[in-house]
Formats: structure tokens, C-alpha cells, sequence
């Protein structure tokens, strides 16, 4: 392997790194929404939402970490919309969601264009503090060769949403709390006839998925270099793939860091695939054969099989919360 | 339970605001509530308006009139309306009969796909040779079946293995949607659905006898698939009311375990109506690549999220779904025609408004199915 081929082949598991880490952002969200028992199909709305207000609010005071909080704050008020609609109004999850991703990218549409044609539209380039908490590196660690480039060079988002995965984890799998939140995705009735809150619990764990989905969005809107595009969403997409991975990682929030590299390996392929293939004639020489959609469909057929695979062994994934999707009205006890 | 509740604490005090499931509204308060939806929405509408410098009043005006005012060719308005009602109404129609079995079809974008891109293959085939009738009822059919087929996949997985169909239904929309990205981007000899003179890869326009007939009246030209679409939605209306397969439908949307125990083949019934409902989706998407002539990767225009909303608004009833989608499709077409006289305002305005009035519907509809009973002489219950 010469130097060239070794570059491009670490540049390559680099962005797989960057490209897919908004979609665990959305994953763990979407899991802790459902493991409470809310299927939430907003996904996309919420991160529109959350991504263009922590990008503008974050922008006008030059801070990243004012723009987390926008982010998250924002995404918690999608959640807090959603949850009111379906916890206390009882409307249809579906519907909602749906409405939700409506809404959140009508809601991005008319705040982008609104400052980009009257030239107020905060350029990223323009403002210092972001830029540089964007670039910071691991001092040292980032040095070491190869290593550093794969494991310490990242911005602190990244390191972020592992850590929010982690927490998240340990959160549902050791505490009382956890233990109560999944109770309640699993049974309403009986986490309630418990003496659990469970409209609070559901509040609360709504707003909090909704929240990381909102840091999700305002990195993929970093990533992309704050740019505003008439056309497309800086989200694109990617809030339905979060969903589709929530399955596939079997609504484990530490297999979801898995899951994402996995779909993300296959949406970097689609850029890297020419790289790759002049890097490695020999053994990936073929995949500049392979159209670039192919890659970008994988994911979704791969979640399809999943779930196809998981309702033939009849066997239910036992992480998945049964009551999900399903209103809780106390009466109907 | 409530009782019992209250013999064993007797000290427990009734609460303040009680809320209990009711029948239904009467449809005059029904409409109503909707009323006030969408009013409310439009007053938001109205103050994010003003505070992008827009005058919301003259947006509305161009919004409302579908941009019909004060334009040189006024029919051009109503003929880009009916190419965005049509399609609409259809699948609102369709996917409203999965929904009445409470199968969560939400692949209506998927579906639409699947038949225009059949549609536009059997186009160029055939589009050059035969006769225009032939051209057309063979795009029809062929992008309907290919779509009913499409559809399928999700409800013979659910009725065989009980997989989600709500899921299910999603990834399918995406692999469609890659699909046909796939055919609009990839230039090669065998992809014929590509304009063969243009270096870059563009989707060719049909051959005339491809095209969707019109009936001229003056210089406005009526679109035969808008006759088509009134016709589907009487048949549908007239299926669901007075038919046995309407009855079974019914049946299995209250209950699936009465519908067995009734000897209903439930299996076979989810089977056929979401091959029904994806059948008239894809017969939606021919019908629109046949009105605009060509292909496009972003064919749909969302009518399938769309969809899935009037369907919602209209409580699944046939009739409601006609004023909802005519109304809905006013709202998006007056949006592009009034958001192309102001810069600062885009077309996906009106995302923002349908999600307002669909929440404040959603928020509403708590009203019509439960009843609120504030109880002001709490009075502590000894009984």
C-alpha cells in the first residue's frame, strides 16, 4: 500500500466519521422517544427546526455553545408540540409526526429565505468563535499518526453525540428512572397502576429526544458550511434514516454508534467510490461501476430486511417497545 | 373504577377538569372548529409575514385567487391547479382506503413514483408507434399495476409476518425515490428514458401521443385526467357505501378479531384494498407524467405526505376529501403564485401554514372525541 492509497483510505473512514454522526444525534432522540412509547416521524422537522434556529441564534452571539442550547431548546419545542398533541390532546402519532416534518421544513424554508434575500443570512466564515470550536482539535492525541487522524481529529460535536449515546444507554439500562420511562413504553397501564407519572414521563422524554434530534440538525447545518440553499434542506433526508436506523439498531442507543458508521460506510461510499477505486485498482476497481444511488438506497433496503428478518423468526426484538406508536388514555384501562 | 376508587379513599376529592370520550360533534360545530383552524392559522400566517416586510393582505389576495388576479393569462392559473388537485385528490382518495383498515400506508410518495416511472418507460417504448388511446391506457395500467404491486410488498409482509407496514411503507418511499434518480441520472444506451441529444443526463419529453388529452374550452385547456379523478372518487364513494368488499373494509378497520369471527378472510381483505389503494396512487402518478409531459425526479410534489394529511383532515370520508384537497391544493398553488411576486417569501410557505392548520386541527379534534367537564363545587365524595 503506497502513501497516496493510505491517505485516501483514512480520508475515507475520516468522513465516514463526519458524514454520519448527525444521524446518531437523530437516532438516540428518536430511541428515547420511543422507548417511552411515542412514535415520533418528526424527525426531520425537528431537525430542520433546531438546526436553523441554533445556527442563527449561535451565529448572533458567536458561540457554539449557545447554539447547542438554541438547538436543543428548539427541538424541545418541537417535542413539546408533539407531546401536547398526542399525550394530552390524544391525536394521532403518526399524523403529528408527519405534520411536524411539514411544518419544521416550512419553518426552515421561511426563516432562510427571509434573511438570505435581504442579505442577513449569518455567514459562517464571518464569525471567529464558531469557526474556531468547529476546527478545534485534540491537542497531542490529533498528532499521532494515522491513529489521531481516525480517532482524535474530529470537532467536539462528534464526541458529543457519542458521549449523549453512552449516557443515554447507561441512563435507560441502570437508573430507576430508565427503568420507569421503559416500563412505560412497554405498558402504560401497568407503569401507571404502578404510581408512575407516566404524562410526565412522556413529556419529559419527548422533549429531551427532540432536543438531540435539534443538536443533530445544527451540525449537519455546521457541516455544511452554514449555507443557505433555496432548494434543499440541509437535513435532507437524513431525519428518515435516523428512523429506519432506530430499527436496525434494535432500539439500543450503543449499537446505534455502530449502526450509524455501518450506514454511514455506505453513504461516504457513494463520494468515495471513484477514490477508492483509483487507490485500489486491483480489489475495489469495481466500485466506480456501481451507481452512486445504489449506495445511497443501501440503508433503507438494509433497514426493510431487518425488518423483514425480525417479523419472519417471529421472534420480536425484545428491545422493542411494544406500546410504541399506541396513545395512553387512562380510561380505556 | 372510579367509584371504587372513591369508597376506598373517601377523603379523595372529585378532580377540577375531568375529561370523558364522547360520539362526535354535530358537523355544523365540526366545521366549525376547522373554520377557526384554519383562521387561526392564517392570523400566524399574517404577524410571520409582516415581520419578513411582506404585506400579508396582498399575499393572501395573489394566494387565494390562485394568482388569477390582475394576470394576462388567468387560465394558465387554473390549468397549473387542476395539474396539482388532480394527482392530489386521487391519493388522498386512495390512500384514505388503506387508512379506513387502519393500515398506516404512508408509501404514497413511493407508490406515485413506481407508476410514473412505468408510465414514462412504456412511453418510450411504445409512444412513437401506437396509437395515442393505446399509448395511454397502457401507461395508465401498466404504472397502476406496477405501483399495486409496490404497494403490495408491505401489506403481504404484514398480513404474513405482521411486519410494520407504517416502516415498511417509508423505506420503500426511498427506494423508489433512488430508483428513479438512478434512470434520470445515469446516461447510457439502455436507459431510454433520457433525452438521447443532450450531453447531460435529462429526462427526454414524451412523444405527443404520450400526452394527457384536453378538451378546449377558449384558450383554457381542461385536463381529461381531472374527469377521470371525479370519476374514481364517485366509484370509490359508491364502492365504500354500497358494496360487500366496502363492508368488509369497514368491518376490519373497527376490529380486525370481529371481522375473523364473522368468518371475514381479513388477510385477503388488507391484501386487496392496499393493491387497490396503491393501483389508483400509481394510476396518479401515470396520469401526472402524462399531463407534464416528462419525467422528473422530484415527480411527486410530496402529494404523498400531502395526502396522507387530507385524508386526515377529512376523516376518511370521500366527499370531505374533494373540499379538502381542492382547498389544500389552493393554499400550495396560491403559495407558489404569490410567493414568486415577493423574494423573500418561498413556495414552502406554505408547508408552514398547512402544519399550523393541521395542528390546530389536530388540537381541535381533542374537543370533537372527548368531552371536558370542569367541576367547580368539588365536593369531597363520601358515597
Amino acid at each position: 500500500m503506497n502513501n497516496e492509497a493510505l491517505g485516501i483510505f483514512i480520508n475515507f473512514l475520516f468522513s465516514i466519521v463526519v458524514y454520519s454522526i448527525p444521524l446518531l444525534y437523530g437516532t438516540v432522540g428518536e430511541i428515547i422517544t420511543e422507548k417511552s412509547g411515542s412514535l415520533n416521524l418528526g424527525v426531520e422537522g425537528t431537525m430542520a427546526i433546531g438546526g436553523v434556529a441554533g445556527y442563527i441564534i449561535g451565529c448572533s452571539t458567536n458561540s457554539v455553545t449557545v447554539g447547542i442550547l438554541a438547538a436543543m431548546l428548539f427541538g424541545a419545542l418541537c417535542g413539546l408540540v408533539f407531546s401536547f398533541l398526542t399525550v394530552t390532546l390524544q391525536a394521532n402519532q403518526n399524523v403529528t409526526g408527519l405534520t411536524m416534518t411539514t411544518f419544521g421544513l416550512g419553518v426552515y424554508f421561511f426563516i432562510g429565505n427571509g434573511l438570505a434575500s435581504s442579505g442577513k443570512w449569518p455567514i459562517m466564515t464571518e464569525h471567529s468563535a464558531i469557526i474556531n470550536s468547529w476546527e478545534a482539535k485534540i491537542p497531542f492525541l490529533s498528532n499521532i499518526p494515522i491513529i489521531g487522524k481516525i480517532l482524535f481529529s474530529y470537532n467536539i460535536f462528534v464526541y458529543l453525540a457519542v458521549i449523549i449515546a453512552i449516557v443515554a444507554y447507561l441512563y435507560m439500562k441502570y437508573t430507576k428512572m430508565g427503568l420507569k420511562m421503559r416500563a412505560i413504553g412497554e405498558n402504560p397501564a401497568a407503569a401507571d397502576s404502578l404510581g408512575v407519572n407516566v404524562i410526565a414521563y412522556k413529556y419529559i422524554h419527548i422533549m429531551l429526544g427532540s432536543a438531540i434530534m435539534g443538536i443533530g440538525g445544527l451540525y449537519m447545518g455546521l457541516n455544511l458550511g452554514g449555507s443557505f440553499e433555496g432548494s434543499t434542506c440541509w437535513i435532507n433526508g437524513y431525519g428518515w434514516i435516523a428512523i429506519a436506523l432506530v430499527i436496525f439498531a434494535g432500539w439500543n442507543t450503543a449499537y446505534a454508534i455502530l449502526g450509524t458508521l455501518v450506514f454511514g460506510f455506505f453513504n461516504t461510499l457513494q463520494v468515495y467510490n471513484t477514490d477508492l477505486a483509483y487507490a485500489f485498482p486491483n480489489v475495489l476497481g469495481w466500485l466506480s461501476k456501481i451507481p452512486p444511488h445504489l449506495f445511497k438506497a443501501l440503508p433503507f433496503i438494509i433497514t426493510a430486511i431487518v425488518l423483514v428478518a425480525a417479523s419472519i423468526r417471529k421472534k420480536k426484538n425484545p428491545n422493542e417497545p411494544s406500546a410504541c406508536g399506541i396513545n395512553y388514555y387512562r380510561e380505556d384501562r | 373504577m372510579n367509584k371504587t376508587a372513591a369508597n376506598t379513599h373517601s377523603h379523595v376529592k372529585e378532580p377540577l377538569i375531568r375529561i370523558v370520550k364522547r360520539d362526535g360533534l354535530k358537523l355544523s360545530k365540526l366545521v366549525l372548529v376547522y373554520v377557526g383552524a384554519i383562521l387561526l392559522a392564517m392570523i400566524i400566517g399574517c404577524i410571520l409575514l409582516a415581520s419578513m416586510g411582506v404585506n400579508p393582505f396582498k399575499f393572501y389576495e395573489k394566494m387565494l385567487t390562485i394568482g388569477v388576479v390582475g394576470n394576462a393569462f388567468p387560465y394558465k392559473c387554473f390549468e397549473g391547479y387542476i395539474k396539482l388537485f388532480t394527482p392530489l385528490l386521487i391519493v388522498s382518495v386512495a390512500l384514505s382506503l388503506a387508512f379506513r383498515m387502519k393500515f398506516w400506508n404512508v408509501g404514497g410518495e413511493g407508490q406515485f413514483i413506481v407508476g410514473a416511472l412505468v408510465a414514462g418507460w412504456i412511453s418510450a417504448i411504445i409512444g412513437e408507434s401506437a396509437p395515442s388511446f393505446l399509448v395511454l391506457i397502457l401507461m395508465s395500467l401498466g404504472g397502476a399495476i406496477a405501483a399495486g404491486f409496490y404497494g403490495s410488498i408491505a401489506s403481504v409482509l404484514k398480513v404474513k409476518f405482521g411486519t410494520n407496514e407504517t416502516l415498511m411503507t417509508l423505506m420503500l418511499n426511498y427506494i423508489a425515490l433512488y430508483l428513479i434518480m438512478f434512470f434520470g441520472e445515469t446516461k447510457a444506451d439502455w436507459n431510454i428514458l433520457l433525452n438521447e441529444d443532450s450531453a447531460r443526463p435529462i429526462f427526454k419529453t414524451f412523444f405527443e401521443n404520450a400526452w394527457m388529452p384536453v378538451i378546449k374550452i377558449g384558450s383554457f385547456s381542461l385536463n381529461i385526467s381531472l374527469i377521470i379523478a371525479f370519476v374514481i372518487t364517485a366509484l370509490i364513494f359508491v364502492y365504500l357505501k354500497k358494496t360487500k368488499q366496502g363492508y368488509e373494509l369497514s368491518v376490519v378497520g373497527d376490529s380486525i378479531s370481529t371481522a375473523n369471527y364473522a368468518g371475514m378472510k381479513t388477510g385477503r381483505i388488507i391484501i386487496r384494498t392496499v393493491f387497490i389503494s396503491a393501483f389508483l396512487i400509481g394510476l396518479a402518478g401515470a396520469f401526472y407524467v402524462s399531463t407534464a409531459h416528462s419525467l422528473s425526479t422530484s415527480v411527486t410534489n410530496d402529494v404523498g405526505w400531502t395526502g396522507v394529511i387530507v385524508a386526515w383532515l377529512s376523516k376518511l370520508n370521500t366527499l370531505a376529501i374533494v373540499v379538502t384537497s381542492a382547498l389544500i391544493s389552493i393554499l400550495r398553488y396560491g403559495c407558489t403564485q404569490a410567493a414568486a411576486e415577493f423574494a423573500s417569501v418561498d413556495s414552502h410557505f406554505a408547508d408552514l401554514l398547512q402544519g399550523i392548520i393541521l395542528f390546530s386541527v389536530l388540537a381541535c379534534d381533542f374537543l370533537t372525541r372527548f368531552k371536558v367537564i370542569i367541576n367547580l363545587k368539588r365536593r369531597k365524595s363520601h358515597e
